[in-house]
């Protein structure tokens, strides 16, 4: 909190050579949560739009608002009532378990359970992922499926060969910006567990926080947030590379 | 008719000249060149100081009221800025934005270190020129020092810690009520015994019977924030640091023997919630009967005043010797103020038990004032007589706090935040039953040594 001095690379080096004891701890269990969150986010969000899109379902709309509801709801308010949800002795999901006579987990407060946890909530608030790709869904020219149909394709072929290929561009866009919120992922351990126990929901962005907030390290805390733009600079880029050979554009062709 | 139409005129124009003097009023309440009523300390312009703090709805409706009594005594105006939550994030910004407040609350660990780098005041030579303001006045324990005679000033509030429990379970089990003088403190293994006797299972048999389901417990003996452990540290002789200041105080064999004996409560005699079952228990827990004793801080009496249950309230059971914890953040003066004087004499006035004794009376604060504890007439003021101060507060908790009362490191232990985000971790291992206490301190003892700086103010 004093007046700045220019140290050069100091507070890079900090963190690299392993003196900030938190530095590579917060990486790894950010990571966790990405590559836990972003593949099972996008299968969820695209099997609830892919259902939603059934013709034979009524009520479309009231759907469609049950499922983004969770999005308006802010998510201090949810991250409450997730907490009670998360109880171990009254909340709902280990009554759930205990009912099926399946052992009960410590969910939040447990070293292992609570990336997890803190992704299954997530995947509660999918709600907009959910509308584009829902959007994106209803985008899909008939006369391709109405071809198939000609040709003799069965449900199975026309998903693999006409939705998904049509459907790239949109799982593209939910990739990347589910990858960038997923790695700023910070309200969750801020409200729910303060980034235990044991460091281990030690999230980047709550670790941001600590630093600045708690331990009045602007500098470092700023070192520390340029890392992390760099990270999600490369992660997208390197998304955007492999993009050529997975992203089928229509007007492309 | 006539003499009708004009005496609704003459009401007509009183209402309007009325209304126009108390919107005038009104709109100048506020702004800084009010020049109405009191006249201003120093001449020129009007002296406005911002003042800071947290709190529930009780609080900031008496410190509020508090300031604004300040400012009709002293025609300074003050500006109250309450803040509900997140307020380190909040001031920290502002201190860094260079718009801090005049001065306020401040949580310890930030004021000190802030104090290191010139960001708050050094209250002494105000203190020292002041010849209506003497330091022996107030509370030995309270003062924040960050330098050999620098000083940021006073911690808010007093919480001196006790036992809080509920009188008609303890009277139903057939348990002696605890002792209220320290002279007669359970030791650990009475208390032990009646903790057992208190904990009841799902088909009412206490702890001491051997056929006891700890399992199935549905009534705890005693309920405790295990992270609030410095309680039976200091009891056992133990401190945060050594007394040098240079070693790792919660690795010396009295802290580890406390940590453990704290830890045993929940995992060996099954007596105590583990931190798990505490998450759902109620925080009525004492009315509700889910818990017959528990330790807390003072500011708890607050809350139990306003639940419908027998309140008692005793001295902590003691390790080796009996003595209790005193807590309290600092309130402090920003560097930045253009207005030193003036912030000092509201800083006085807010450490005066007078200005606040709704907070004091009612249970939240302990008061800073020495003749507070020691005049039968100030006493009865606030220790006695109401909901909030049962029968044997005055031994247990005010004699106690002031006699035996052993400051938290938070008032003088340098570095304390980043050695805690050290610290909680390795004890969450042991409050989860993981690890022993010696395992999980000595473990994390190698990476605390390099961030031990000692004391403030030694």
């Amino acid at each position: 909190m004093n007046t700045p001095k220019f140290i050069g690379l100091d507070n890079y080096t900090r963190l690299f050579d392993g003196t900030d004891q938190y530095f590579y701890n917060s990486l790894a269990v950010t990571f966790k949560y990405v590559i836990l969150r972003v593949p099972l986010g996008l299968i969820f969000s695209f099997i609830v739009a892919f259902l939603l899109n059934m013709e034979f379902i009524r009520g479309k709309s009231i759907f469609r608002t049950i499922f983004y509801l969770p999005v308006i709801v802010p998510a201090v308010a949810s991250s409450m009532i997730w907490i009670w949800l998360f109880s171990p002795d009254l909340g709902l999901f280990n009554s759930f378990l205990e009912a099926l006579n399946l052992p009960t987990l410590n969910w939040l407060y447990s070293e292992e359970t609570v990336v997890p946890s803190i992704v299954l909530m997530s995947l509660w608030g999918m709600g907009s992922t959910i509308i584009i790709f829902l959007a994106g869904l209803q985008g899909v020219p008939r006369s391709l499926y109405e071809a198939a149909i000609v040709d003799g394709a069965g449900a199975m072929r026309k998903f693999l060969h006409i939705t998904i290929p049509m459907m790239t561009p949109i799982i593209f866009f939910n990739l990347i910006m589910g990858s960038i919120g997923a790695f700023q992922v910070f309200t969750e351990a801020l409200i729910m567990t303060q980034g235990g126990p044991n460091n281990a929901s030690l999230f980047y962005n709550y670790y941001i926080y600590r630093e600045a907030f708690l331990f009045g390290e602007m500098g470092h805390a700023s070192a520390i947030a340029w890392i992390l733009f760099m990270i999600i600079l490369i992660v997208t880029a390197i998304f955007f590379r492999t993009s050529k050979s997975w992203v089928f554009y229509e007007s492309e062709v | 008719m006539k003499k009708a139409k004009r005496l609704n005129a003459l009401a007509l124009s009183a209402v309007f000249t009325m209304t126009v003097i108390l919107t005038a009023c009104s709109s100048n309440e506020g702004s800084p060149e009010n020049q109405n009523g009191i006249k201003p300390p120093k001449e020129g312009e009007q002296v406005t100081l911002k003042f800071s703090f947290w709190g529930d709805t009780i609080e900031k409706k008496t410190v509020t009221e508090a300031l604004k009594r300040f400012e009709q005594e002293t025609g300074i105006i003050v500006e109250p800025m309450h803040v509900p939550s997140d307020y380190l994030t909040k001031l920290t910004t502002m201190v860094a934005g260079n718009v801090a407040p005049d001065l306020g609350y401040l949580s310890s660990g930030a004021a000190l270190s802030w104090a290191e780098d010139g960001k708050l005041l050094n209250l002494t030579p105000l203190i020292e020129s002041d010849p209506d303001f003497k330091k022996e006045d107030y509370l030995d324990q309270i003062w924040y020092d960050y330098a050999p005679g620098k000083t940021i000033g006073m911690s808010t509030a007093v919480e001196g810690y006790g036992l809080m429990y509920n009188k008609d379970m303890l009277l139903d089990a057939g348990v002696e009520l605890p002792p209220t003088e320290a002279g007669k403190a359970w030791d650990w293994d009475t208390f032990i015994e009646y903790s057992k006797k208190l904990t009841l299972d799902d088909t009412g048999k206490n702890a001491l019977d051997p056929a006891f389901n700890p399992d199935k417990i549905k009534q705890y003996g005693f309920q405790y924030d295990p992270y609030n452990m410095m309680a039976a540290v200091v009891s056992n002789g133990g401190n945060f640091l050594t007394e040098d200041g240079t070693g790792f105080g919660l690795t010396e064999p009295e802290a580890i023997e406390a940590i453990q004996k704290l830890a045993d409560l929940m995992y060996v005699h099954h007596v105590s919630p583990t931190p798990l079952q505490t998450k759902s228990l109620p925080d009525m827990a004492l009315q509700t009967k889910k818990v017959a004793m528990t330790v807390s801080g003072n500011w708890a009496l607050q809350a139990f005043a306003e639940q419908d249950f027998n309140l008692g309230v005793g001295v902590l059971p003691k390790l080796k010797e009996s003595n209790t914890l005193l807590d309290g953040a600092p309130t402090v003066i920003f560097s930045s103020t253009k207005h030193p004087e003036e912030a000092w004499l509201l800083y006085k006035y807010m450490a005066d038990p007078e200005s606040v004794l709704p907070l004091i009376a009612g249970g939240l604060w302990m008061p800073l004032k020495k003749s507070w504890y020691t005049d039968p007439e100030l006493i009865s003021k606030w220790a006695s007589g109401n909901k909030a101060h049962p029968e044997g507060y005055t031994e247990s908790f005010m004699k106690q706090t002031l006699e035996n009362g052993i400051r938290t490191p938070g008032f003088e232990v340098k570095n304390l935040t980043k050695i805690n985000a050290l610290v909680t971790p390795a004890l969450d291992l042991v409050w989860t039953g993981k690890e022993t206490a010696e395992q999980a301190l000595k473990g994390v003892e190698p990476k605390v040594e390099p961030l031990i700086q000692g004391y403030y103010g030694r």
